[in-house]
């Protein structure tokens, strides 16, 4: 490796906003080499050039989730960030920095996270231990493999950075958003658990409601993949007692494009809409659609599959 | 000034400030955790390679807690409290119990039950571990554990100073950070879990968040630092951003070379060569640099490569993350680049083994702010993240009986004395000229390094002092740019400065006073452990501008001083 690292000079624009002066940019310049992350960077900008500038900060190694926000319009943590590897992908040593989207400004790079939190909260964060084991009657044994699955899904940081991309959160009240489902599966798929059924009311109808457009997943700094365990809560909804009508447009959805596909080897929209939907909904729909000039595009005729028998015994035999 | 009443205040929401709150919410009494930061930000989320336990039926057949506790007490180069050092083996594996309990995930074997690995200083393995994060997984489970508790949690509210009823701390003035509004939080008890104070040194693992608060609150209230000097340089630091590299690495069979390729350890430590504790392997890595064997800028190397790419990903995934991202080494492939950097801070408000101050009547600590001694001259690894839990429990135990006995304070100068308090914190930073704090801080940094670091003498503590005290002094004229109402935090980082200094001068003037080496402590005119003359722990006082020193002596139970020998 490289020991003398050579430093370069960067242009740093930041968006800023406090109560006085509403929001404006503005712009730092200073030396940095290979090895300097955009937490140290602020923390220069703050100590040797600006010290009013305010962000958040804490464990400078992406374990604390402090330093959440939008570099060059990405949605990342400013420690796991090196400044000339933004230099190298954008090929300007201008580098933007901005609050993360979706949260209230407080001031400059500091949002107000807690509808975050309020979203953690809803799904009963922590483990609910049988009585023999909080009693300390029995001990709790755990499959290294099993470990290894909810490990994985339990190293969110709470970070914000799901949240603060998803589109889904923004339209709808009741979808609980990416990383309280991470946490809220953790928990659910955890075998020392004892409240399975209350969890899965919980989840199980904010499950439906994800888009699975993997924002989550590629913002996540800890590589979580909140999505990844949205798909693995909706498994779960088969020993849902008392589905709502999201859960059941959702399984109706499924098993309509498993229908489609066995039938036919393909997506076939409109079929699997209607489906879905039930026809009036579909007909309604199909306005809207109509007069958004979108109707081409599901009348699209689409060659037949050959072989239709190879793809159905891949799929198995009815369920 | 806002009033809110509490039985009891912990500051901090690390894993010792919630581990007491846990305690005294669960006994019925009100009690509220103010941190600077929410709860899963303190920098106990940092520790990575894991906590050391003794658990009956899961630890290896030869091992017994007397072994860990002769081994926490030679690690600590017997200035270890020796009852705190059983009182902490003893405890050990009810307390990993209870986390796994609680649903932390550690790390298993093939059976079911938890894993163990090796950790510096141990006879016998004994660290348990969730891969390296162990500090994340068990922060995670403790908060959100008492996040189920009535606990208030004023969470990025800055504690400013401890509230007085003469003799006795009778509440907390305290700035919520979003509003800028100071609160008097009344309380019969306090519980100090403000973690440690690597920011002071400019090479530090430490998280910025680490200003040594509580030490210096507890100061000027009139409370003794016992210990001051004792401070911990990781041998593994990541060159050069100081990200730690989880001393794991070394457990799990990493080798430290230099650049000739040696094995250098061998020189140094014969027998526990690259697991001997923190203070040797910190000291022989040094040596080698500043002998010309390091590599040019100033490190050594980590070798992991013989690990296997796979059981490197999976055990020590963050050493193998860190180094990829921020040193761009990989480290199935080739040594990972370190050098030693503060890590820990063994010194810290002097407290008995239930976590309770004997200055101040109501003043209880726990975890890294506190020195109940148990660390002694040097802290083992995965010793700290099993002392937050033992004491903070310990001390939350503690102040559920002192709330059983004590009575509100009666005084009616409560609000006047903290309106004082207030006044001062804006006064210092009231000017509408003078220095601002980025200048004085990394002189501070750069100071407390180059002069009361790895290898200290006479002659560079002199000049650290006279330096700090300078700087200290400058402190007093520095002023606050940003006027704005609202997450002002530039004043805050003026009020952390503040704090950093009356520590600074207490770290410099108790290292000058111990003419002996021992533990994290060296001293290249005093090479020598000195048990006669120096087989006691250190009491510093700050009066205004003069520090006192006092002694007290060591609690020796079964182990006397032998040879230091790995």
């Amino acid at each position: 490796m490289e020991s003398q690292a050579e430093q370069r000079e960067i242009i740093v624009k930041v968006r800023r906003y406090n109560q006085e002066k509403g929001e404006y940019w503005q712009e730092y310049k200073l030396l940095v080499d290979r090895f300097t992350q955009m937490t140290e960077v602020l923390r220069r900008i703050k100590s040797e050039q600006d010290p009013t500038l305010a962000y958040r900060a804490s464990c400078h190694m992406a374990v604390c989730g402090s330093c959440a926000m939008k570099i060059n319009g990405e949605p990342r943590l400013a420690c796991k960030t090196l400044a000339l590897d933004l230099v190298k992908k954008y090929d300007s040593n201008q580098i933007t920095v901005e609050p993360m989207d979706y949260f209230k400004v407080q001031k400059d790079l500091i949002v107000d996270m807690d509808d975050f939190y309020t979203r953690m909260f809803k799904v009963k964060p922590r483990l609910y231990p049988s009585k023999e084991v909080t009693e300390g009657n029995g001990e709790h044994r755990l499959r290294p493999e099993d470990q290894r699955e909810l490990w994985k899904f339990a190293q969110c940081i709470w970070c914000g950075l799901c949240v603060s991309s998803c589109p889904a959160v923004r339209i709808d009240q009741d979808f609980l958003g990416p990383a309280a489902h991470a946490k809220g599966y953790r928990f659910l798929a955890d075998p020392r658990d004892t409240i399975y059924d209350e969890r899965l009311k919980i989840l199980a109808d904010s499950a439906w409601r994800c888009t699975y457009c993997y924002q989550c997943f590629n913002v996540c700094p800890r590589d979580v993949e909140p999505v990844t365990t949205i798909k693995k809560t909706r498994a779960h909804t088969r020993f849902l007692k008392e589905k709502t009508e999201v859960v059941k447009t959702g399984e109706k959805h499924v098993k309509a494009i498993f229908d489609s596909i066995r039938e036919t080897g393909k997506l076939e929209e409109a079929k699997v809409y209607i489906t879905t939907y039930g026809l009036a909904e579909a007909i309604r729909d199909m306005f809207y659609t109509m007069r958004n000039g979108k109707v081409n595009l599901a009348l699209i005729r689409e060659k037949k599959v050959t072989q239709i028998d190879q793809i159905q015994k891949l799929m198995g035999e009815d369920e | 000034m806002d009033k809110l009443l509490y039985d009891a205040v912990v500051l901090g929401g690390g894993l010792a400030g919630l581990m007491s709150a846990h305690e005294i919410a669960s006994a019925g009494y009100k009690v509220a955790v103010i941190s600077k930061v929410f709860p899963t930000r303190s920098h106990s989320s940092s520790a990575e390679g894991g906590i050391a336990a003794y658990v009956r039926g899961n630890s290896d057949p030869n091992d017994n807690p007397d072994y860990m506790t002769y081994d926490t007490v030679k690690g600590g180069d017997y200035l270890v409290d020796q009852d705190a050092a059983e009182l902490l083996s003893q405890k050990s594996g009810e307390i990993v119990e209870i986390m796994e309990r609680w649903g932390t995930l550690f790390n298993r074997q093939p059976d079911g039950r938890v894993a163990l690995r090796y950790f510096g200083g141990q006879t016998y393995p004994r660290t348990r571990f969730v891969g390296d994060k162990t500090g994340m997984a068990l922060l995670h489970t403790l908060f959100e554990r008492v996040s189920g508790l009535s606990v208030d949690f004023y969470s990025e509210w800055f504690a400013v100073d401890l509230v007085l009823d003469e003799k006795r701390v009778a509440g907390v003035l305290a700035m919520e950070m979003k509003s800028m509004e100071p609160v008097l939080f009344k309380a019969k008890a306090v519980v100090l879990a403000t973690g440690g104070m690597g920011m002071l040194y400019a090479h530090t693992t430490n998280a910025y968040i680490n200003t040594g608060d509580g030490y210096s609150m507890a100061l000027r209230a009139g409370a003794a630092l016992k210990d001051p000097e004792f401070v911990q340089f990781h041998p593994t630091a990541l060159y050069p951003s100081d990200i730690l590299i989880s001393e794991a690495a070394r457990g799990e069979g990493g080798i430290l070379k230099n650049n000739k390729g040696e094995r250098f350890m061998t020189r140094y430590a014969p027998k526990k060569l690259d697991l001997a504790p923190r203070d040797i392997v910190s000291r022989s890595i040094t040596i080698e640099i500043r002998e010309g064997r390091g590599f040019p800028g100033g490190y050594v190397g980590l070798d992991l490569t013989h690990l296997g790419e796979s059981y490197i990903k999976e055990r020590l995934a963050l050493a193998y993350e860190a180094a990829m991202s921020f040193a761009g080494v990989d480290a199935t492939k080739e040594p990972i680049p370190v050098r030693p950097a503060q890590h820990y801070y063994m010194g810290g408000v002097d407290v008995d083994i239930t976590g309770k101050n004997s200055d101040l009547q109501g003043l209880f600590a726990a975890g890294e702010v506190a020195c109940v001694s148990v660390h002694g001259a040097n802290r083992l690894g995965s010793n700290s993240l099993l002392e937050t839990l033992v004491f903070g429990r310990e001390t939350g135990r503690a102040v559920v009986e002192y709330l059983r006995k004590h009575e509100e304070s009666s005084s009616t100068t409560l609000e006047k004395e903290a309106e004082k308090l207030l006044d001062d914190a804006y006064t210092f930073v009231k000017s509408e000229s003078g220095v601002h704090f980025g200048e004085i801080l990394n002189k501070l940094r750069q100071v407390m390094w180059d002069d009361v670091g790895i290898f200290r003498n006479e002659d560079l503590l002199k000049t650290a002092l006279s330096e700090v005290e300078k700087l200290r002094a400058q402190v007093k004229s520095m002023y606050v740019t940003d006027k704005s109402k609202t997450y002002n935090t530039e004043f805050f980082n003026a009020l952390e400065l503040r704090n950093m200094m009356d520590l600074a001068v207490i770290i410099a003037k108790s290292a000058l006073t111990r003419t002996e080496s021992r533990g994290a402590h060296y001293r290249t005119d005093y090479p020598e452990r000195d048990d006669k003359n120096w087989l006691k722990h250190t009491l510093a006082y700050l009066k205004g501008n003069q520090v006192e020193i006092g002694f007290k002596p060591v609690t020796m139970t079964r182990w006397q001083p032998e040879a230091r020998v790995y």
